[in-house]
């Protein structure tokens, strides 16, 4: 029985690969398999190379794989580019006018099969759309799934929003699929999956992990520009938001959607915003302000690749720094950045309190892979989250405090805040620097208090904070060290050396700022060799860590530039090459 | 009913004769006639020496980002719809650096009531040239004369569709408290441009200038303030220039359009977490 497997989607924009991905995706899942998509498409809506690679695991699933065992093209041009990730014995089903002569090397122990999808869908069902339904037919039956399950999904998918007629089409599509498979295929060429209970799991992407928490978490106010990847936190929050009297707008630029959603905070609304590469650097502006005005304020950044507009529909970490050390003037802010799904969820949630808590910005860091791919994850546990709004007042507290300020001098540096039209509670928000009324103050004296009291809210946070996690107990000869979606891959690579008997173990950093010190100086303690690795050009996560901790051994960074995050191969290759 | 003392918190540092007096004036004269609670009012300001209303006028005050009051204000009018939301800013901060805010503004329609003082240059800065700043003119920065052209904010805001355009005057403070307590009355947004002068920077458009060369239009015998060609006809004059209620027509606030509540502000929302409805939509993940 097969434990691991990817399954590989590829055409062009437009042919609906992504649709077929994810309902292969959500198949599998209910198998009872831990499943990560990959996808991997250009900024275009139509006519360039797009794939989507399916990976099932059994057990755990870390995200995608160095290989692929099967591969499904709409057009037989796609598979010269993706058979390189073939593994020995895969087989590919394509499509297309095009007579496509693979070189000998690659084509080896591979099984090749002419599968006219879009004849079949005209001849058959009348349009070439029902080529999405008979593929995966085909693919239910390669991988020996259960009909009815994946009957249940198109059932689930059409008969409420198109009617009886269309799901009915495209139950029988995907039977024809199925038969002609079946026909076509050597019976070698099966892979039949072992199965487990679904149970309670979920499937979903980051961004909605995300969208789904922060409503979890009480947030009432999102504002946002349209960006990739970013946009489907708000098109998922939009369309939920009315039930819990919340509300999403869309703005003119990033400027205002931060702006917006600041002065939807300081109203007294849990709010949000969420963007990616140029939409971050507009913010930077209003990100000092939340830091200067102590507003609580969640932000959230699904990054791509830059600099520019670069390549928008690309992973990338490379603006880790930008929030750490980013805008102008110095202020607390803090900086998570979820690893897994659960996390996206969980940190999300916690967001929130961190940030009425501690009346300052917070930025929920992850990257594109994480954010639009779809994960298995274990159903979110809601009775773990809590609102903990700090220290805002209500009405009745006001009224028994004698001369409110809004920015008080306290022993912890946060001050009690008041929302407008509250009695007694009236102040102001100062841009400039201010006095504990709010009121603009410009004197030695009084900077120098403002500063210190904004800069200590912070001090005492690491108990609040997201923990750095450390996977493996021991000590360990490399210690591998990396944060957000990387963490995938890494894992799998550090599983991969222990096989051959390399002892890794792995720091994960869920809070990036402020920045925990006493966690890294464990675990550097803990490894003879330090690697850190990250998907960026310039080692900024490394550079990070060298600008906080003192003394430093020496450390590798194993860097990538490109298009995609890393593979676990190419973590494992580099650290071997390194310690051996 | 309320006395303008009321909103009085401290005395103004502009420049003696500065515009900016009128337009405090009016403000406090407009929210008095409307009895508001000064806890129930915010006024949002950009940064310029309109800026500094804040510390002169008593209620809730958010001094934001240059030409960023805009956005802040429709943040705090969605949250808490029963506040009445005031933006006031200069015309660097509107018509320049917040100028696409501004227009998206107006053409939501925001129940927010933004008086522009526009005095035609960046005063606090030293007064170089602003959008507003006539053609030709001399400033710090346009040494040989300004070559931009300049914008009018009534023209952009009847190009952006808005329900309520309107100028006014600082020297003519009880007329534009009466233009800010209309606005103020007015659903949906209510947009108000100021001829300011500056007193210490603007040796062109001064009071005398403006006196010469604006005229009310409520004193035109055939004026109406429901005929939007009208209102173009009269913006479109070279000679003078008009002030008073350009503009008004009836349509749905923003707020009314898109809360699913207008009388819940989410400022004041239960946020336990609900967790039976939350459970039945993440059956949507499965």
């Amino acid at each position: 029985m097969i434990k691991d497997l990817s399954v590989m989607i590829a055409g062009k924009a437009g042919d609906g690969v992504l649709f077929t991905g994810n309902v292969l995706a959500r198949l599998l899942k209910r198998h009872g398999w831990e499943v990560v998509t990959g996808r991997d498409f250009p900024s275009n809506i139509r006519g360039e190379p797009t794939r989507t690679t399916i990976r099932a695991s059994l057990n755990e699933n870390y995200g995608p794989g160095d290989l692929v065992n099967i591969l499904l093209a709409f057009d037989c041009e796609a598979i010269l580019d993706n058979l390189p990730l073939m593994a020995a014995g895969g087989t590919v089903l394509c499509d297309g006018e095009v007579v496509v002569t693979p070189p000998r090397d690659q084509a080896e122990g591979k099984t090749f099969h002419k599968f006219p999808l879009r004849a079949m869908a005209r001849e058959k069902f009348g349009h070439e759309i029902f080529k999405n339904m008979i593929a995966l037919g085909a693919l239910t039956f390669l991988l020996d799934l259960e009909t009815t399950l994946f009957e249940e999904i198109i059932t689930e998918m059409f008969l409420r929003r198109k009617g009886e007629e269309v799901e009915k089409k495209n139950i029988q599509a995907a039977a024809y699929g199925y038969e002609k498979a079946r026909e076509i295929t050597l019976a070698r060429e099966r892979l039949p999956l072992a199965r487990k209970e679904d149970g309670e799991r979920l499937l979903l992407s980051g961004d909605e992990a995300i969208a789904f928490g922060a409503l979890a978490a009480g947030c009432r106010f999102f504002a946002a520009y349209p960006i990739c990847p970013a946009s489907e936190i708000s098109h998922w929050l939009a369309r939920h938001m009315p039930q819990f009297n919340g509300v999403v707008i869309q703005t003119e630029d990033e400027l205002a959607a931060l702006n917006m959603a600041l002065g939807a905070a300081y109203a007294g609304a849990r709010a949000m915003t969420a963007t990616s590469g140029p939409g971050a650097s507009l913010m930077m502006e209003a990100f000092s302000l939340a830091g200067m005005a102590e507003i609580p304020i969640v932000i959230a950044h699904i990054q791509r690749l830059g600099p520019a507009t670069g390549i928008p529909t690309k992973t990338q970490q490379g603006d880790i720094l930008q929030w750490v050390f980013g805008s102008h003037g110095e202020f607390a802010r803090i900086i998570l950045a979820p690893g897994t799904l659960s996390e996206c969820f969980e940190l999300t949630t916690e967001a929130f309190n961190l940030a009425e808590k501690y009346q300052c910005p917070v930025v929920l860091l992850t990257e594109l892979d994480m954010g639009q791919d779809y994960r298995t994850a274990p159903r979110f546990d809601l009775s773990r989250v809590r609102i903990d709004r700090g220290k805002l007042l209500t009405q009745e507290q006001l009224l028994g405090i004698q001369d409110f300020k809004r920015y008080e001098f306290t022993f912890d540096g946060i001050s009690p805040r008041a929302l407008p039209s509250s009695r007694k509670g009236l102040h102001m928000v100062e841009s400039l620097e201010h006095d504990e009324s709010g009121y603009r103050d410009e004197s030695e004296s009084n900077r120098m208090r403002m500063m210190e009291k904004r800069m200590k809210k912070l001090k005492k946070a690491s108990k609040d904070l997201p923990r750095a996690r450390v996977w493996e107990s021991r000590k360990a000869g490399a210690g591998l060290i990396t944060t957000g979606s990387t963490l995938g891959p890494v894992l799998e690579a550090a599983a991969e050396l222990r096989k051959k008997h390399v002892q890794a173990k792995c720091l994960q950093l869920r809070t990036l700022w402020p920045f925990p010190v006493h966690a890294v100086k464990r675990f550097l303690d803990e490894c003879d060799r330090v690697f850190v690795i990250e998907n960026n050009c310039s080692a900024e996560l490394a550079t990070l860590i060298r600008s906080q901790v003192i003394p430093l051994p020496e450390m590798v960074s194993i860097l990538r530039c490109g298009t995609r995050s890393f593979r676990p191969r190419e973590v494992v290759e580099q650290v071997e090459k390194a310690v051996r | 009913m309320k006395k303008k003392q009321t909103y009085h918190r401290a005395h103004p540092t502009w420049c003696p004769g500065c515009g900016l007096f009128g337009v405090f004036d009016a403000l406090k004269r407009a929210a008095a006639n409307m009895g508001l609670a000064p806890e129930d009012v915010v006024v949002v300001t950009g940064i310029g020496c309109h800026g500094r209303m804040n510390n002169y006028f008593y209620s809730y005050g958010f001094h934001g980002l240059h030409g960023r009051a805009m956005p802040v204000a429709t943040g705090i009018k969605l949250v808490n719809p029963k506040l009445t939301v005031i933006g006031v800013s200069g015309d660097g901060d509107a018509y320049s650096i917040g100028l696409g805010h501004f227009l998206h503004a107006v053409r939501r329609n925001v129940d927010i009531t933004y008086i522009v003082v526009n005095n035609r240059l960046y005063s606090l800065t030293q007064g170089q040239m602003s959008p507003t700043t006539m053609f030709g003119m001399v400033t710090i920065s346009t040494p040989f004369g300004s070559k931009d052209f300049p914008i009018e904010g009534p023209v952009l805001a009847l190009a952006a569709r808005g329900t309520f355009v309107a100028r006014g005057f600082s020297a003519e403070a009880g007329h534009l408290a009466f233009l800010i307590e209309k606005g103020m009355r007015h659903k949906g947004f209510a947009f108000i441009d100021v001829l300011s002068p500056c007193v210490t920077y603007n040796k062109l458009n001064t009071f005398e200038w403006y006196k010469k060369n604006t005229f009310m239009i409520e004193k035109e015998p055939d004026y109406s303030p429901g005929d939007k060609s009208k209102a173009w006809e009269i913006l479109n004059r070279d000679d003078r220039i008009a002030v008073g209620l350009l503009y008004e027509e009836e349509k749905p606030s923003y707020e009314e359009l898109i809360l699913p509540d207008t009388d819940q502000p989410i400022a004041f929302v239960d946020l336990s977490v609900r967790r039976k409805e939350l459970e039945i939509i993440m059956e949507n993940f499965r």
